[in-house]
């Protein structure tokens, strides 16, 4: 057999406690291209490049490189011999420097000592080449998500690479870093890298990748040029039949009845006097960069971070009545953006995970759980969200990330909330999940409650949204109906991040 | 882990005949069982990421309080009153550094641990205070259907604290915030009141330890609370399977951990090991566990 230059992935299997996660797939991906990988969650795509970048090992199967077996004994492995893995999670140091994360693993030295003038320099270069704007001496811990997530490309590119793998990466970048982004990886190409492009958005294929393969249920289901494709045939692909994404109800037009009115929040340094007001029904985008305060300002609403000045009021009994946020959090339902940090309770049971919030519910009459109705709850709850579980007993870190986030959501369903604060609720989640959750926000919303929603993807916030709420530097700086269109947005953000070059 | 325990008594039947005896046992138990509650209050401390070494010198701190106050003609029940409540109080300054100021639970406990000795050796002038009034040891030393009563007190405390643990929302929120406090305090959970609250346990159990101790030694003493037995409630705990990542730890493992580092500590003696062998072999084991622990946390 020839030496076929590329990466070949041939028969490839794994199982996982006895559930096959792949099933003989093959992948081919010659030099200098941008090979799309596409699935829903749960099809094994992260599997199969877990196993390329030596996290985890194959049970069966071949991996050649330019003909040549490669060693994914582990990650040290593979990285040695050229296969980079920027990965969706990230796998940042807090405390030690943008430089000092970037060259980890190869900090150059002189006479045994770390050569920090070389770290820096080579550090700034790579961020210039990203189009970075924050220093190479920059804490990581104080960047944001968008921040670190280019941190985590330009580790990927600070050494050699033959293959680079892109595992979601621009679940958390704005517009003009993703655009950069596509820049860096026209970059690879053109120097003859393979580039593999994992991602949960269709027009990101389009826009950056030659061939596309399509995986389901561990196995492969296509492999071909984009120009074959339109966003709807991979869709339809990606879920296979009678699973389509499927509508989102409309959300009714909100009553007039104002449910929170919020006057001058202010936090030094993050907000601004920050007022505005949510009704009955009504679902509200917050829509600004990373950075701009959206999450800043839910998460002070529900005191989760402190305020300096400014009023609450939330409607109840009739009234609108002056809150504490603490007291708001006790009728809020909060999902914040970092599932994993700050949302799922691993090693603990599906179950134990929805009651949480509403066990002073469950009490029996001696003030303990009542196992019963906990169990009925979860059922309920798991049937109401069409939770995919083995059953209520099976570990929440076990579920795929569209599950995780249904139960992150669903628990406060038992506490009837009025007020749903949802942050980046879809992020991560293929198009099947997403729209789960955002049908669940209309739900919620046709049900009466008030929705503050953050997305970072403008098409989210307009397929559900009644209005949307500008953002930027912790004020509010305006206000579209629900007639807005993409551009609109986009506009809005484009605009500042022109003002902020031309600064 | 009850086919450790198994496999132990065995070997010991082999090579030391009189361990397997009526009395050697029941001994065995009463000495398990002050071990026992203090692995009890430590697994709850455990359970939220934490640690709290100053539990044997806050035994030994409220013991000598309580016997000073016996031995100078108080009523015995109050003496006893008076150990939970000192212990108690000790727990709750420990809780209120960790949960509310934050404070890392390590250091605050260790210093707490070097004062409370502190004073205990000072209050004490280095002696055992003892000739306690009959009374005290009749209920304290009575047996019930030939059981000792502390060990029916660390029986009854160890299921009423699992059912407890598993079934009220404070046992809920404890493992949430051990778990993750990031994610249990979106979720509600009061994150620094159950911090604390687990202090203030550990605190408790401490003075119950230090009623039964007393009783069982008929004196109270600074030297009660020796590096030594931080080492046996630790190893205990983590022989019972409670994860010191926290999150994870049933309290009838922490108690079944304790009656089988007794058994290891007595049978050593029993086979004629030195007291220094024990504290090799301790130690050897508790490394095991945590090695079997940070693996269990990998996978």
């Amino acid at each position: 057999m020839m030496a076929a230059p590329g990466l070949v992935l041939s028969n490839i299997s794994k199982r996982f406690a006895g559930v096959s996660a792949l099933k003989g797939v093959e992948l081919t991906a010659a030099p200098g291209e941008a090979m799309a990988l596409l699935g829903a969650n749960g099809a094994g795509k992260s599997t199969l490049m877990n196993i390329l970048g030596g996290v985890i090992q194959r049970d069966e199967g071949v991996a050649l490189l330019d003909g040549h077996p490669l060693d994914l004994a582990s990650p040290r492995a593979a990285r040695a011999q050229g296969i980079a893995f920027v990965h969706q999670e990230l796998t940042m140091l807090p405390t030690l420097t943008v430089a000092e994360n970037i060259m980890i693993d190869h900090l150059p030295t002189v006479g045994g000592l770390i050569d920090f003038k070389a770290l820096k320099r080579r550090t700034q270069d790579l961020l210039t080449r990203l189009g970075c704007r924050f220093d190479a001496d920059t804490r990581v811990g104080d960047l944001g998500p968008g921040d670190q997530q280019m941190i985590e490309v330009a580790r990927a590119l600070s050494r050699e690479s033959r293959v680079v793998i892109f595992d979601e990466p621009t679940s958390s970048l704005t517009e003009p870093e993703k655009q950069r982004l596509f820049g860096v990886i026209q970059g690879l190409k053109s120097e003859g890298v393979i580039v593999i492009y994992i991602t949960h958005f269709l027009d990101e294929v389009f826009a950056t990748c030659d061939r596309v393969t399509v995986m389901r249920d561990g196995m492969l289901v296509s492999t071909g040029p984009v120009s074959a494709h339109t966003v709807a045939s991979l869709a339809h692909e990606m879920l296979g039949e009678g699973s389509l994404a499927g509508d989102i109800p409309t959300a009714v037009p909100p009553a007039d009845e104002v449910i929170l009115s919020v006057a001058k929040l202010t936090r030094a340094r993050v907000l601004s006097d920050v007022s505005f007001e949510v009704r009955s029904g009504e679902i509200v985008g917050l829509w600004g960069l990373l950075g701009s305060g959206r999450t800043e300002l839910l998460r002070a609403l529900v005191g989760l971070d402190p305020i300096d000045s400014g009023s609450i009021r939330l409607k109840s009994s009739g009234h609108l009545v002056t809150v504490t946020p603490s007291q708001l959090s006790r009728s809020t339902a909060f999902v914040t953006e970092d599932r994993r940090g700050e949302g799922i309770f691993p090693g603990q049971s599906v179950e134990q995970n929805l009651s949480l919030p509403t066990l002073r519910q469950l009490l029996n009459r001696f003030g303990l759980v009542d196992r019963s109705r906990e169990r009925s709850l979860a059922d309920d709850l798991i049937g109401r969200l069409g939770i995919k579980t083995s059953g209520r007993g099976q570990d929440i870190a076990t579920l795929s990330g569209g599950n995780q986030q249904k139960i992150v959501f669903g628990r406060w369903l038992g506490s009837q909330p009025t007020v749903f604060l949802l942050d980046e609720p879809t992020r991560g989640l293929d198009v099947g999940a997403k729209t789960e959750i955002l049908r669940l926000a209309v739900e919620i919303a046709n049900g009466g409650g008030g929705v503050l929603l953050v997305a970072s993807e403008p098409e989210e916030l307009m397929r559900v949204c009644h209005r949307y709420l500008l953002m930027d530097r912790g004020r509010i700086v305006g206000e579209l109906g629900r007639g807005a269109t993409r551009d609109d947005l986009v506009a809005r953000v484009s605009n500042r991040a022109v003002d902020e070059v031309l600064q | 882990m009850l086919l450790a325990l198994a496999a132990l008594l065995m070997a010991m039947h082999v090579y030391a005949p009189a361990f397997l005896s009526y009395r050697n046992l029941i001994n065995v138990l009463v000495q398990s069982s002050t071990l026992g509650i203090l692995a009890l209050g430590m697994t709850v401390v455990l359970i939220t990421g934490g640690i709290d070494l100053s539990m044997p010198a806050n035994m030994a701190l409220s013991a000598i309080i309580g016997g000073m106050f016996i031995q100078n003609g108080g009523d015995p029940a109050v003496g006893c009153v008076i150990m939970l409540a000192s212990a108690t109080a000790v727990g709750a300054l420990n809780g209120f550094a960790i949960g509310y100021l934050g404070m890392i639970p390590f250091v605050v406990t260790l210093a707490t641990m070097s004062v409370a000795s502190g004073v205990a050796a000072w209050l004490s002038e280095g002696l055992s205070i003892s000739k306690f009034p009959e009374s005290f040891f009749d209920v304290l030393l009575a047996r019930i259907g030939g059981v000792p009563i502390s060990v029916l007190v660390t029986i009854l405390l160890t299921i009423a604290g699992t059912w407890l643990l598993a079934r009220s929302i404070f046992g809920r929120h404890l493992y949430a915030a051990g778990l993750s406090p990031r994610a249990a305090r979106v979720a509600r959970v009061p994150v620094q009141k159950v911090t604390s609250s687990a202090y203030v346990f550990a605190g408790a159990a401490s003075g119950i330890a230090a009623i039964l101790l007393t009783a069982r030694l008929g004196a109270a003493s600074a030297n009660m609370g020796t590096d030594g037995v931080v080492l046996d409630i630790i190893s205990a705990c983590v022989v019972g399977g409670v994860s010191i990542y926290g999150g994870f730890g049933r309290l009838y493992n922490a108690a079944l951990g304790a009656v089988i580092i007794t058994v290891i500590s007595n049978a050593l003696n029993l086979l004629g090991a030195s007291y220094f062998l024990g504290l090799v072999i301790k130690g050897l084991v508790i490394i095991t566990f945590i090695f079997l622990d940070a693996r269990g946390k990998n996978k």
